[in-house]
């Protein structure tokens, strides 16, 4: 079964290939309300979202959503992880932005799981969580946009229940600031990191494309995660447990 | 052979369906027809109509990676790839 869901500003597709008869709906339904509720709270492109409220002093710290206080334990573990270079301050203002879309596709696919889900895969914009495997035997394989042509795949990758994010200027433009120094990061055209969880993997990838060159050998460094940097000038470096094909 | 058609929803519910039709010679993909595509409003009708030459024109480029999904694609693409995929899991089985 195959849904897409337009929300966050993106699009999030689901393709679950286990077999829930008349589970399903209630569970893909569920796993949509993740979707909505996360950009309800944390879209900083709503007026009347509690991240929004909060940054205008309407309302304090105590009167968020739950949520709130877990992505905020969260952005503060993977800055510490990343020695700075994911960041949710921005401007001197709170903005978790960086990780709410990753955190909402884990957590619907967790849902997806807890409802009998064996097999599906759930991608947000771009960025991947599998589970399971499409077929008896066969892996999912997840294509990564080139960054520099459009439309075409710079590898393809095989997983089974990893997940794979993908920072870089190929979704929307160069966005990403360092913020250690505050300045646009131009080093790299796109990084793409493969692992088990979809938030850290999503975290790790816009650190890495702040940190530049240098990240080859930081990711390299992380225990089970793997990494594709692709440079401005179309050359590559991956980790050594990176699988996926290469031109 | 025909792709399952894929939902295409916005705020929770539903507001079209995607459903393609492929012409393969062997396993190439050498048409693509859209049998279906989000037009219950105006503004679903006008994303259509802008995305979807660019989209056929991208998978008749990208085809043959018989992938699942992509990391780092651009948002519009999700509902098309989706409906391509599945005509081509259909065509394999």
């Amino acid at each position: 079964v195959r849904h897409v869901e337009q929300v966050m500003g993106t699009a999030v597709s689901f393709d679950v290939r286990t077999s829930l008869g008349p589970e399903l709906a209630p569970a893909l339904r569920e796993a949509v309300r993740v979707l909505h509720r996360a950009d309800a709270v944390f879209s900083t492109y709503r007026p009347d979202s509690d991240i929004e409220r909060l940054a205008r002093g309407e309302i304090e710290p105590a009167d968020c959503a739950a949520e709130m206080a877990e992505v905020f334990a969260l952005c503060a573990e993977l800055e510490r992880e990343t020695g700075g270079y994911f960041s949710a301050r921005y401007r001197g203002r709170l903005d978790p932005t960086g990780v709410v879309k990753g955190w909402a596709v884990q957590r619907a696919s967790e849902l997806l799981s807890a409802a009998g889900s064996t097999a599906h895969c759930v991608n947000g914009g771009g960025d991947v969580q599998t589970v399971g495997e499409p077929q008896s035997g066969r892996a999912w394989r997840i294509g990564i946009a080139h960054p520099l042509e459009a439309g075409a795949l710079a590898s393809v990758v095989e997983v089974r229940g990893l997940a794979v994010a993908t920072s870089g200027s190929a979704e929307r433009g160069a966005h990403v600031i360092n913020p250690l120094t505050g300045r646009p990061a131009n080093e790299l055209a796109s990084v793409t990191v493969v692992g088990p969880q979809l938030i850290r993997a999503d975290a790790y990838a816009t650190a890495a494309f702040a940190m530049g060159r240098p990240a080859l050998d930081w990711l390299a460094s992380v225990a089970g995660y793997e990494a594709l940097l692709i440079a401005p000038d179309g050359s590559a470096w991956a980790t050594e447990g990176f699988t996926g094909t290469r031109d | 052979v025909t792709g399952s058609a894929v939902t295409v929803g916005e705020r929770g519910r539903v507001f079209g369906t995607l459903q393609v039709r492929l012409t393969l010679t062997g396993t190439k993909i050498t048409s693509i027809t859209e049998l279906q595509y989000p037009q219950n409003d105006p503004r679903s009708s006008e994303i259509s109509q802008f995305a979807i030459p660019t989209l056929r024109a991208e998978t008749l480029t990208a085809q043959g990676a018989s992938i699942d999904s992509v990391s780092g694609a651009t948002y519009t693409s999700a509902a098309y790839a989706q409906s391509v995929q599945a005509a081509l899991d259909q065509a394999k089985s």
